[in-house]
């Protein structure tokens, strides 16, 4: 018997076009979207409210002595944090000691900064914050899309049925940020993917799945027909060696940073991975737990970007987390809920070993509310600048409704592979129907 | 070893080629039917029976004989008798409870001791469990998780043979409502069967009543740090899930006003419709002094050692506050603000929305009509005060129109669809009786949802759009075939693995079939689409026809039979809720 699993599926597939009218609305196999001057994204998502004050740390500054006697980064002795240079002005900044692997990035010019970065909306709920943050619309956390679906959707990679995977949530659920794509699937792993339980029927079981699911057309019928689409994509691509992540790394994003490294060098059209890292809610005895988790993701990133040696310039990685903490820490050596936050950005293509944003400072009357440190920079252009510059996809305002060019100042940290693009600030595009979602 | 995708592809077409009757055009008929796909059809699925969807959205489905029962007793006299469990006559649970058995193993690994015990700490009171918790008393770790893990064994046998099915789902609401992480410390392990039994004896009761005792419960003192929050160091975890998942609901935050709790439209009648950080701020300042009896250093003093609900007047603020638009005056004890914070949240009518929508939700669909909600709202102000404030909303819910509408726009979440299917299939769950930890959670943890593991307050989503990912999917897929497995059932009995599907298939039903319309009969209770009947056929059968009995070996045979019935769970229809 020779025939290729590929050549199954697109006749497959083709049938079930031809059968399904208009409904398909186009066929990534059949005209690839030109997906190989994009950068691929890797967006990790440090879930909790990470406490940016002590991972990128003004160790100099008074006010921050003040507020934190005993939960800070200090400039030598014990818990002395790593020295930034080509820092922002205002104070000594410093790397916590457990950042050793970011810091390396960071010196070897792969890394950049932004500090004072983050949601302009003054939420403290971690909810929200991240619903704000995910669907990229600040002032309401019920659009109905993510900002990675819209960028998706603009670039025309989202939708179709299609064994390109454009959008993969590496953490197994998707996440808001992908809400509403039709082509974002969750894999928790390259070759765990598949129907387990029989070797002798697992084929024939997947076949009548796919004729179950091809019955309807309701979003449970359009996920089983995904699941199975993403089952054949995965397991017709033999999988690539396995990366070893050093000891200590923690087992949830090994896995999630493991499945994007073989889904990277499986070449299976990869666009947009994301990666959730939790455990950043430190309201108690912060100390130990957040050195562990700044450790894992240090140790984790550094291992992950030099795996993927082979990919630098055509891959560009975000890590935020939906806010900082308070700038006083509280009296059971943890902090609250705060506003002003850090972004990191890595990549071959990065300007990095270098500070960006501007420093706000910490007195009373330069925070947010009085407690927090401020928002300088506002997220979206951090990532409104990568969209442009490095994924070749200039329609800002349909990807950040409301943004416009008195917004959008780029801070200039990546360069750019897209010399002749324009932002495009015209929002709309058609809104695809669906449910406001409850958390 | 690894066998490759291609020869195990090639292996199994020239395998299906081989057998020739009904696959005659192509290597892979089996796979590319020879019928005409039919086009795909649009819109929802139809609606079941009204006995069939109360079965499914009062609870977890229905076993074999339910449908009959509950068409025999009629809709509304089922809503009546599921509104007002009596425990004694839920019989079947009854006996499970008392003849279930847990695994517990302990000791050293080198002689590691296993005994299977049946349920002790159910019904146990706090002066039993609390000492357990200490590591002095009990350095045996598996023996103070017994507990829990004791209440969750429990709770998968009430939801798969529980009378009281429209309880049991309410609990498991109320536990989402109130989510605590159980592995939150060792104390809140240790004591959970007192948490379960706050949900249980609530679930149809009161709000206010159920707010008030999880507010001072072990658990969501611990889980939302309101034990440790004092006038010297306070902690907001707690004041601010109370009004954004507890409560008033996100939908009621007007986080751009803050500071500004005056501009909230009602605050100058003292009637603010929403709540803003200040609310926050002053709430969890009122419950400072609420904690827990634990041994430890507390505003100032030593608490006693007891796992009791403490109010430490000197951990109190005691200064004025203004939570909701109402003034707290000074020197108030530490007990009366804090109550007086929880009487204002769960009055308010944004909490009467909030709730409502959220039980709608539960028992109808994703985005339930307003209409609906706004007659529970109705309900659920007009009886704040009666002690079955929470059975009169339900029951409004369930004799609506639009219960009995909305079919397809809900799915079970992976818990709900391995209890419908043990429930719809009649299998032994445990197998012989005993649980062991892999039968306990396992699976259902596989899926991404293990009970009482949820970090984040939200609880579990109750959204369909959440348990549809392409991961999960899969995973519930993988579930039913794994509940099918002689190997599953032989892990988990530890002893002569029964072979649920084949015992269970009546003698009579000999041929494809007779064997495949017994199956979609008893788990789905109606008719499938002639394509989905004609695939399981297809797969039962293999290369024979469908009106002659299946033919291979024994291992053969019964490995496609358990598939197939697997295959049934993993149809849409089943999905629905």
């Amino acid at each position: 018997v020779d025939f290729s699993r590929r050549d199954f599926l697109i006749g497959c597939s083709a049938a079930i076009a031809a059968m399904g009218g208009g409904r398909i609305g186009h066929l990534a196999f059949a005209s690839p979207t030109d997906s190989t001057e994009r950068d691929i994204l890797v967006f990790v998502f440090l879930r909790g409210g990470c406490d940016s004050l002590n991972l990128v740390a003004p160790t100099s500054d008074g006010d921050y002595i003040n507020a934190r006697p005993n939960l800070r980064v200090r400039p030598d002795g014990t818990n002395a944090g790593w020295a930034i240079g080509n820092a922002l002005p205002g104070a000594d900044f410093r790397w916590h000691r457990s950042a050793a692997g970011l810091r390396d990035l960071y010196d070897g010019g792969a890394l950049a900064i932004v500090h004072a970065c983050g949601l302009t909306n003054g939420t403290r709920s971690h909810f929200d914050a991240m619903d704000y943050i995910e669907r990229g619309t600040p002032t309401s956390k019920t659009t109905a899309s993510g900002w990675i679906t819209r960028h998706l959707r603009s670039i025309g990679a989202d939708g179709g049925i299609s064994t390109e995977l454009p959008a993969v949530s590496a953490s197994g659920s998707i996440p808001a940020s992908m809400l509403g794509s039709s082509s974002a699937v969750g894999v928790s792993g390259v070759t765990s993917f598949n129907i387990q339980g029989s070797y002798r029927y697992g084929e024939s079981q997947q076949a009548a799945l796919r004729r179950f699911y091809s019955l309807g057309d309701t979003p449970m019928h359009d996920s089983g027909i995904a699941t199975l689409d993403t089952i054949d994509r995965l397991n017709s691509t033999p999988p690539s060696p396995d990366i070893e992540f050093p000891a200590g790394t923690p087992g949830d994003l090994q896995n999630a940073l493991r499945t994007i490294a073989q889904l990277i060098r499986m070449d299976v059209g990869l666009q947009v991975a994301t990666v959730d890292y939790g455990g950043w809610d430190t309201h108690e005895q912060q100390e130990n737990p957040f050195t562990a988790r700044v450790d894992g993701l240090s140790r984790a990133l550094y291992t992950f970007y030099n795996y993927i040696y082979a990919y630098h310039s055509r891959i560009t990685i975000v890590v935020m987390s939906e806010f900082g903490r308070r700038l006083k820490a509280n009296n059971t050596g943890g902090t609250d809920h705060g506003h002003g936050g850090v972004m990191l950005v890595i990549g071959g293509q990065v300007r990095g070993g270098k500070m960006y944003g501007s420093w706000p400072g910490l007195a009373k009357e330069q925070l947010d509310n009085d407690v927090d440190l401020a928002v300088t920079t506002d997220y979206r252009v951090v990532l409104a600048e990568i969209l442009i510059n490095r994924l070749g996809n200039p329609a800002l305002g349909q990807v950040f409704p409301g943004m416009d060019a008195s917004l959008y100042q780029p801070l200039n940290l990546v360069f750019t592979s897209f010399t002749s693009l324009q932002p495009d600030f015209t929002g709309g595009g058609r809104s695809l129907y669906l449910p406001v979602i409850a958390r | 070893m690894r066998v490759s995708r291609r020869r195990f592809l090639g292996a199994s077409s020239a395998a299906a080629a081989s057998g020739a009757a009904l696959l005659t055009s192509t290597p892979m008929a089996y796979a590319v039917p020879p019928a005409i796909l039919s086009p795909r059809q649009g819109g929802p699925p139809t609606p079941p029976a009204i006995e069939m969807i109360a079965l499914n959205r009062m609870g977890f489905g229905p076993r074999p004989g339910d449908l009959e029962r509950v068409q025999a007793l009629g809709f509304e006299n089922y809503v009546q008798e599921q509104l007002s469990p009596i425990d004694s006559q839920d019989t079947l649970l009854n006996q499970r409870l008392a003849s279930a058995k847990l695994r517990i193993e302990y000791g050293p690994w080198e002689s590691r001791i296993s005994e299977d015990l049946p349920f002790s700490y159910l019904d146990a009171p706090l002066e039993t469990l609390w000492p357990l918790a200490n590591y002095q008393i009990e350095p045996e770790g598996a023996k103070r998780n017994r507990p829990l893990d004791e209440v969750i064994a429990a709770t998968w046998l009430r939801a798969v043979y529980s009378t009281w099915q429209l309880r049991e789902l309410l609990v498991d609401f109320w536990h989402n409502h109130f989510n605590v992480y159980a592995y939150t410390n060792q104390a809140v392990t240790t004591t959970w069967p007192l948490y379960d039994k706050i949900m249980r004896r609530n679930c149809l009761g009161n709000f206010r009543d159920l707010l008030r005792e999880v507010a001072k419960s072990i658990a969501m003192q611990y889980y939302l740090n309101n034990a440790s929050n004092t006038s010297g160091a306070p902690n907001e975890n707690y004041a601010r899930e109370l009004f954004e998942l507890h409560t008033l609901g996100s939908l009621h935050y007007f986080n751009t006003l803050y500071g500004d709790w005056e501009k909230v439209p009602g605050a100058s009648e003292g009637k603010p419709i929403g709540y803003v950080d200040d609310d926050v701020y002053e709430a969890s300042r009122a419950l400072t002094g609420w904690t827990i009896e634990d041994g430890s250093r507390h505003g100032g003093i030593t608490l006693p050692n007891t796992g009791r609900f403490r109010f430490n007047e000197p951990a109190h603020d005691r200064f004025q506050k203004r939570v909701l638009a109402t003034n707290f005056d000074n020197d108030q004890k530490a007990e009366d603000d804090g109550e007086r914070v929880l009487k204002l949240v769960s009055e308010h009518p944004g909490t009467a929305k909030y709730l409502c929508l959220k039980l709608c939700r539960r028992l109808v669909a994703d985005n339930p009509p307003e209409a609906l909600v706004n007659r529970a709202v109705a309900v659920w102000t007009a009886s704040l005060n009666a002690p079955d404030q929470i059975k009169q909303v339900v029951e409004t819910i369930l004799r609506s129109d639009e219960f009995r509408a909305n079919w397809g726009q809900k799915i079970k979440r992976p818990f709900e669809l391995y209890v419908s299917f043990l429930r719809a299939t009649g299998m032994e769950f445990p197998p012989n009786g005993l649980f062991n930890t892999d039968l306990a959670y396992g699976f259902s943890e596989a899926a991404g949802q293990r009970l009482f593991y949820w970090r984040p307050p939200t609880g579990h989503p109750d959204h369909s759009t959440y348990w549809l990912s392409t991961a999960i999917t899969l995973r519930r897929w993988n579930g039913l075939n794994r509940l099918t497995q002689r190997d599953f059932w032989r892990l988990a009995s530890g002893s002569q693995a029964p072979i649920p599907v084949r015992a269970l298939t009546p003698s009579d039903k000999v041929t494809t079939r007779q064997i495949v319309d017994f199956w979609i009969t008893r788990l789905l209770g109606r008719e499938v689409a002639a394509e989905v009947r004609e695939e399981l056929m297809r797969f039962l059968a293999r290369n024979r026809g469908f009106d002659v009995a299946p033919t291979g070996d024994a291992a053969d045979l019964e490995e496609r039979l358990n598939l197939m019935v697997a295959l049934i769970g993993m149809t849409p229809d089943f999905q629905w809720r």
